[in-house]
């Protein structure tokens, strides 16, 4: 039978095809980052910012295919909505490879003096931030917003190691005043990947709005407040 | 406020049941569109509200529909009144093979209504509503079939203007016109709302989505989904009807 919307739909396809691409850059370029801080390698911290600017055209490319299948094919309802949600979700993910940049810069700061501790804490919530951007991609791809909603459920595990990298800086800096500075930096590096589990949250939202054309606050940053947990 | 309410409305071509349970309220000065593919029952439905579809043989209908609470399939309505009441615009501009004015003027004047105002005033007052008046307003006198298909097209609106309808019906006006010639009657629906109730039937879901405030969706002779037109074309309640607008059916 002839498929009436063929056009549209190759070219929905193409663009889901591109946002994981742009989803595996991600996942790598924050991973590298943590090995660029832990093994203290300037040359793989300077890459992963280098390769920044390959992930931000890729976004800039998905985004004006976006445009042009609004322009150009009308696409309505679902269409539209995963349409929609790509725009968002390549913006939050081209926001997490800043991020990664961004402890990538922390890491050639840090790499002439010797680590304050060895890292724990901090590569598993790389680890965790990874894992919820690729279960966050898959739900995309199955149309599944119970499993979107449950990515945005382990955010609170992120946010516990955050609070715990913190108060452990915070002993070590209190024990000796010349560690404040090693320790700034390791809570600004905690504080990338707390942002980037943030960032993913963001994108099961628009992975529940896509399917459920509803708009759903994910993120219980809210009542952690309340808790007087973290900032 | 409602100005038609239709109740479990049936009809049929013979013995073939074209239209089944069709329920519904078409709200005063808003546009609703009727969507659905060919052979659907959109234009049957369109006609049985100012009982066009009496001049077919063979034809029977059940259920109600009224007008401003009145029922119009009522045996003391008269049909003729009926209609100057509820006016339709064609798919294919129609202008009688007259004059610009005597277009205008040909409803007017079989109703009589001349005898009450200027029928100059009258003419001048329709084509100025119907957004022609600056294009033909030296040219009265000359043959509208001179006029672009457009043109044609809103002169057929300003000749159901004149007899000063409450509704305006349209089945597809748009389908042989250009796109600017297109956009140009979905302004001027937007502009008449004002002033009249408007149902239009149309193949371009486009069209619905851009120009109506609600959309009824058929399928085979049934109303399937009927909701404000941003639901029909972002979230509709109906897996059928998401299927439609997305092209997917039909």
């Amino acid at each position: 039978m002839l498929k009436t919307r063929g056009r549209l739909d190759q070219e929905l396809a193409q663009i889901q095809e591109e946002i994981l691409r742009l989803g595996d850059m991600v996942e790598q370029a924050i991973q590298q980052s943590i090995q660029a801080l832990k093994k203290r390698d300037v040359a793989l911290a300077r890459q992963i910012i280098h390769q920044d600017q390959d992930i931000n055209a890729l976004r800039y490319t998905i985004e004006e295919q976006c445009l042009t299948v609004i322009a150009t094919q009308q696409p309505v309802a679902i269409d539209l909505r995963t349409i929609i949600a790509a725009i968002h979700i390549v913006t939050e993910m081209e926001r997490m490879a800043d991020h990664a940049a961004g402890i990538a810069q922390l890491a050639i700061r840090m790499a002439d003096e010797p680590l304050l501790k060895p890292l724990l804490d901090v590569p598993r919530m790389a680890n965790i931030a990874c894992e919820m951007l690729h279960a966050s991609l898959d739900a995309f791809l199955a149309r599944d917003p119970d499993a979107a909603r449950a990515v945005a459920d382990r955010d609170d595990e992120i946010d516990q190691l955050d609070d715990q990298v913190f108060r452990e800086l915070l002993t070590y800096m209190l024990q000796d005043p010349r560690s404040i500075n090693r320790a700034t930096f390791l809570l600004w590096v905690a504080h990338n990947l707390e942002r980037i589990g943030d960032r993913v949250t963001n994108v099961s939202e628009r992975v529940v709005f896509m399917i459920t054309g509803k708009l759903e606050e994910l993120d219980d940053r809210d009542s952690r407040y309340e808790n007087g947990a973290s900032f | 406020m409602n100005k038609i309410k239709v109740s479990h409305l049936n009809f049929y071509y013979g013995a073939a049941r074209a239209l089944s349970d069709i329920s519904i309220q078409v709200q005063s000065h808003k546009i609703t569109a009727l969507i659905g593919p060919s052979g659907c029952g959109k234009s049957t439905f369109l006609r049985c509200l100012n009982r066009m579809n009496d001049t077919i043989e063979g034809t029977r209908i059940e259920g109600q529909i009224l007008l401003d609470g009145e029922d119009i399939y009522a045996p003391t309505v008269d049909v003729v009144e009926l209609r100057q009441r509820v006016g339709l615009v064609f798919q294919k501009p129609n202008p009688f093979p007259q004059s610009i004015f005597d277009n205008v003027a040909f409803g007017p004047r079989v109703l009589g209504l001349h005898h009450h105002r200027n029928l100059d005033e009258i003419v001048t007052e329709s084509l100025q509503r119907a957004g022609l008046w600056d294009e033909v307003q030296d040219h009265l006198q000359e043959p509208a079939l001179g006029l672009s298909l457009g043109q044609q097209q809103r002169l057929c609106i300003a000749r159901t203007l004149a007899v000063e309808p409450e509704v305006i019906l349209m089945d597809e006006p748009c389908s042989a016109l250009d796109p600017i010639a297109t956009l140009k009657i979905e302004a001027l629906m937007q502009h008449l709302k004002t002033d009249y109730t408007i149902i239009i039937v149309t193949h371009n879901m486009q069209q619905a989505a851009r120009a109506s405030d609600l959309t009824g969706f058929f399928w085979l002779g049934e109303l399937v989904e009927f909701d404000e037109t941003e639901k029909i074309f972002t979230l509709p309640a109906q897996s059928l009807t998401e299927e439609y607008v997305r092209g997917r059916v039909g």
